[in-house]
């Protein structure tokens, strides 16, 4: 069978489409987005690949992405852990690493503030419960028989 | 044995408690949110010394008990034994808030822990979850208790308005006598008083008789009815600057004393005797309380300690008969005393503790009672007497009718896991009464973390006419003559019973809770009668709000129109577009037609968004306009074709064709005017927005909108991505377990 316009569009937008959302995450500090927007980029460019080749050939295509959904537990787990690590130096939870006045480490370009790994938890998060809600309804409707 | 385990940790605890509090107490401390004032703050003074041990002492017997029981207990009503983990989860739970509620120093966190008791107890007594009875019980229980703790929320909150602590002591070193600290007071003692099942709120505990036997065992003589007087003892510093308090302690624990009392001499249920003792003997506490002065409060700690030792075996008696007779009445038991010796013996000194015999510990707990209201007032005093007389006569009724007499009724041998905890507290009794001297200090300790300067507790036998041992001889001879002529007491008695049954709170709870059910369907039903109703229903209500809103603030200067320049132009076409596509929404009957007008006001405002100078919002905005139009679109492909026809071809009712535009433009109007006021003045958001640009780069962050979301506003965000997560929880579990069409 040959692919049809809308699965070629779907191959070629996978990769730049995931690119774009982890620039997104990653300079949502210094630039405009954040792990909200980032999530909702990387949901959107594998809800194509859902509409495209249907959830089965797009599970099968993308190692992984059956387990997506694990990644919300992951981001809010990540998330706490970020806001309650202060509480536990004594400080008020959500106190975020580096205090105000020091300079942050740099990675090129990059700052590593630990805010930036709360938004990550955001990212995952987002990422996680659209592709596991949009999954499950591909499942139901399957089960029910209809068009998926 | 895995099922010990909760017992083991109980034991473990116990031992940390009193390891702790031989090494003179202790204080922890954590942030957490200290820009309000609140922390993390946990101090094993007295006070907490005395109710932490109590929770945990008696929580290991309990457990003990459990672990056999409830298997048992499950299998008799065909339940799976998985079932178990929840039990003593939930138990352990309970355990942990106790020991939170009773060492918490900051009043927030004594108001968490005091309603996770409540919520755990919730669970515990509906634990039975198939019966009618045990969930309608537990819901009353969580209704009476954790409505009043609102009452104690409000309490704190007003103490904080004036004073500005949430910490106790520091309140009662600022707190001076008035109408505050009095309404406070009130508030407090009534939260108290309902937690502790006293009257005018007794009808709950009862009814959550219906509760597995180590839940009665535990929550209703050591734990959770022991919270409200802890609350009232925690407080104590400051419900004493108002005499009026006082004196409202002071009438609920005697009316408790003496309808808990007669109620259970008339009780057939062996768990309802006990229930209705518990109620009395709370209300002995209050009593003592509301007496006031430090005399009085160390012997109101004394007898939290012995009555929660006795009445816990007497529970676990209870239990256990049940167990081995497949009887929980009275009337059909009898003579067992011969079959379960071990039970009868413990059950029989815990029994005795009760009734204030010598050589338990619950002599000392009667003969400091006798002391404190015997200075206070005579009237006092003859209540004391008449108040044990009476408690003498319903809990040797008890055991004589279980355990002498006729014998009515076949027994199994019971399993020693279910004897032995009753030994094991009704030794405790005997031993606190041998050696009482411990527990004596342990009590003053408590009784001093309330009331300051309070006289040791000096426990020890007297053999003279001192007014203390007439008054046990008084009292005594009052039981026996109760216990030996019933046809004193049962018509009266029995007219009590059924006068409270008929005009009790119980009713008016009842009728309340049905009344607020009809008032809750009826709006219910409209809001739910079909979409436009339920968007009828925010709108018209919320719009007229807002109206006398409107109307209540001064118009002058309230609304200005601003200038436009040529560079607006752009902006003014998009916002003319989108206002189109907005109005164009209403037109469309074809699904998809609809679906793609909404689309386009959605992404118009992106566009506005962008033109603003606001990049973030815009990109959110169309991330998020994308995402809608999908999921819409993935549920039309989920509708089969011909019922979205049919939807498409059903006229509009001739009376919603005036109605719901009618609706829509006036909900428009009021956000009109609501925006354009907010707009025409410097607001204090604006501010707050201003301070926030300010603050980004101290974050480290160059993107204001970011700096918000992960920082300023951080636990909002916690807030909303948990939601999130749990919703997928929801979606997951709907879609897997149900059918979609």
């Amino acid at each position: 069978m040959r692919p049809t316009l809308s699965q070629a569009v779907a191959r070629l937008i996978l990769l730049p489409g995931l690119a774009i959302s982890i620039a997104t995450l990653v300079k949502g500090y210094g630039d405009a987005g954040d792990g909200f927007a980032a999530g909702v980029i990387a949901a959107l460019t594998l809800l194509v690949q859902y509409v495209a080749f249907g959830y089965r050939e797009a599970e099968r295509r993308i190692p992984g992405l059956r387990r997506l959904p694990v990644a919300a537990v992951a981001g809010l787990a990540r998330a706490l852990a970020v806001a309650l690590v202060p509480a536990a130096r004594g400080d008020a939870i959500l106190t975020h690493w580096p205090p105000p006045g020091d300079s942050p480490v740099r990675l090129g370009t990059l700052e590593l503030v630990s805010a930036v790994l709360f938004d990550v938890g955001v990212f995952l998060v987002v990422l996680g419960v659209v592709t596991g809600a949009v999954g499950a309804i591909a499942r139901a409707a399957e089960r029910a028989g209809g068009r998926a | 044995m895995l099922r010990l385990l909760p017992a083991i940790i109980a034991l473990g605890a116990f031992a940390a408690i009193l390891a702790g509090w031989a090494a003179g107490g202790g204080a922890v401390e954590a942030a957490w949110a200290p820009s309000w004032g609140l922390e993390l703050s946990f101090e094993l003074d007295g006070l907490g010394a005395l109710y932490g041990l109590l929770a945990t002492g008696i929580g290991f017997p309990v457990f003990a008990y459990a672990a056999r029981y409830l298997p048992l207990h499950l299998d008799h009503q065909g339940r799976s034994h998985r079932e178990e983990w929840r039990f003593f989860g939930l138990l352990l739970l309970f355990m942990v808030s106790m020991v939170g509620l009773v060492t918490a120093r900051d009043l927030i966190l004594l108001f968490v822990f005091w309603d996770l008791t409540a919520v755990s107890s919730y669970f515990l007594i509906g634990y039975d979850r198939q019966e009618a009875e045990a969930r309608s019980s537990a819901l009353m229980a969580l209704l009476v208790t954790g409505v009043t703790a609102v009452l104690l929320l409000a309490a704190i909150l007003l103490l904080w308005a004036e004073y500005g602590t949430f910490s106790l002591p520091e309140l009662a070193a600022r707190a001076r006598p008035g109408a505050l600290v009095t309404g406070a007071g009130v508030l407090v003692a009534i939260a108290g008083l309902a937690k502790s099942a006293q009257v005018p709120f007794h009808f709950w505990l009862p009814r959550a008789m219906a509760a597995p036997t180590p839940v009665s065992a535990y929550l209703h003589s050591a734990a959770m009815v022991a919270a409200g007087v802890f609350l009232l003892a925690r407080f104590y510093p400051l419900l004493a600057l108002s005499g009026l308090v006082l004196d409202l302690l002071l009438a609920a624990g005697l009316a408790s004393i003496a309808i808990g009392g007669v109620l259970a001499l008339t009780c057939d249920r062996l768990k309802q005797v006990l229930a209705y003792s518990t109620i009395s003997q709370y209300g002995y506490v209050a009593t003592m309380y509301g007496l006031g002065g430090g005399k009085s409060v160390a012997a109101a700690a004394f007898y939290v300690l012995s009555h929660a030792l006795a009445k816990s075996a007497l529970f676990l008696t209870a239990g256990a008969v049940t167990e081995a007779t497949g009887e929980d009445r009275l009337s059909r038991l009898g003579g067992l005393a011969r079959s379960m010796p071990a039970l009868a013996v413990g059950s029989g000194l815990a029994a005795a503790g009760l009734a204030a015999l010598p050589l338990t510990i619950g002599f000392f707990k009667d003969e400091l009672f006798f002391a404190a209201s015997f200075d206070d007032s005579w009237p006092a005093a003859v209540a004391a007497v008449a108040a044990a007389g009476l408690t003498f006569a319903y809990i040797g009724r008890f055991w004589l009718r279980i355990f002498a007499g006729r014998r009515r009724s076949d027994a199994v041998r019971l399993p020693p896991l279910l004897t032995a905890p009753v030994a094991v507290l009704g030794l405790a009794v005997l031993l606190g009464g041998a050696f009482a001297p411990p527990f004596g200090d342990l009590a003053a300790a408590a009784a001093r973390a309330s009331a300051g300067a309070v006289p040791p507790i000096e426990p020890a036998y007297h053999l003279d006419a001192r007014a203390e041992n007439l008054m046990a001889l008084a009292a005594y001879a009052t039981g026996i003559l109760l216990l030996a002529a019933p046809w004193l007491w049962r018509r009266p008695a029995a007219w009590v019973a059924s006068t409270g049954a008929r005009l009790g709170p119980e009713r008016a709870y009842t009728v309340g809770l049905a009344g607020l059910n009809r008032f809750s369907d009826a709006i219910h039903e409209i809001e739910v009668r079909d979409l436009r109703s339920r968007i009828a229903a925010v709108l018209v209500p919320g719009g007229a709000l807002a109206v006398a809103g409107l109307a209540a603030t001064p118009t002058a200067g309230a609304y200005r129109a601003g200038t436009l320049s040529t560079d607006d132009l752009a902006l003014v076409l998009t916002l003319a577009v989108v206002a189109l596509a907005a109005i164009g929404t209403a037109a469309p009957r074809h699904h998809l037609t609809l679906l793609l007008s909404v689309a386009g006001v959605g992404f118009g405002l992106a566009v506005v968004y962008a033109l603003l100078g606001g990049p973030d919002v815009a990109l959110v905005a169309v991330l998020v306009e994308t995402v809608a139009a999908l999921v819409f679109l993935g549920v039309f492909a989920l509708v089969p074709r011909d019922v979205l026809r049919r939807m498409e071809a059903i006229p509009t009712p001739r009376r919603r064709r005036w109605r719901d535009p009618a609706i829509g433009i006036f909900a428009g109007a009021v956000v009109f005017f609501v925006v354009w006021g907010a707009l025409s003045r410097p607001s204090p958001a604006a501010a707050i927005a201003d301070e926030h640009v300010r603050l980004a780069p101290q974050a480290h962050a160059k993107d204001v909108v970011t700096a918000i979301l992960a920082d300023f506003r951080g636990l909002d965000t916690l807030g909303e991505i948990t939601v999130i997560a749990v919703a997928l929880v929801g979606v997951t579990t709907l879609l897997a377990r149900g059918r979609l069409r």
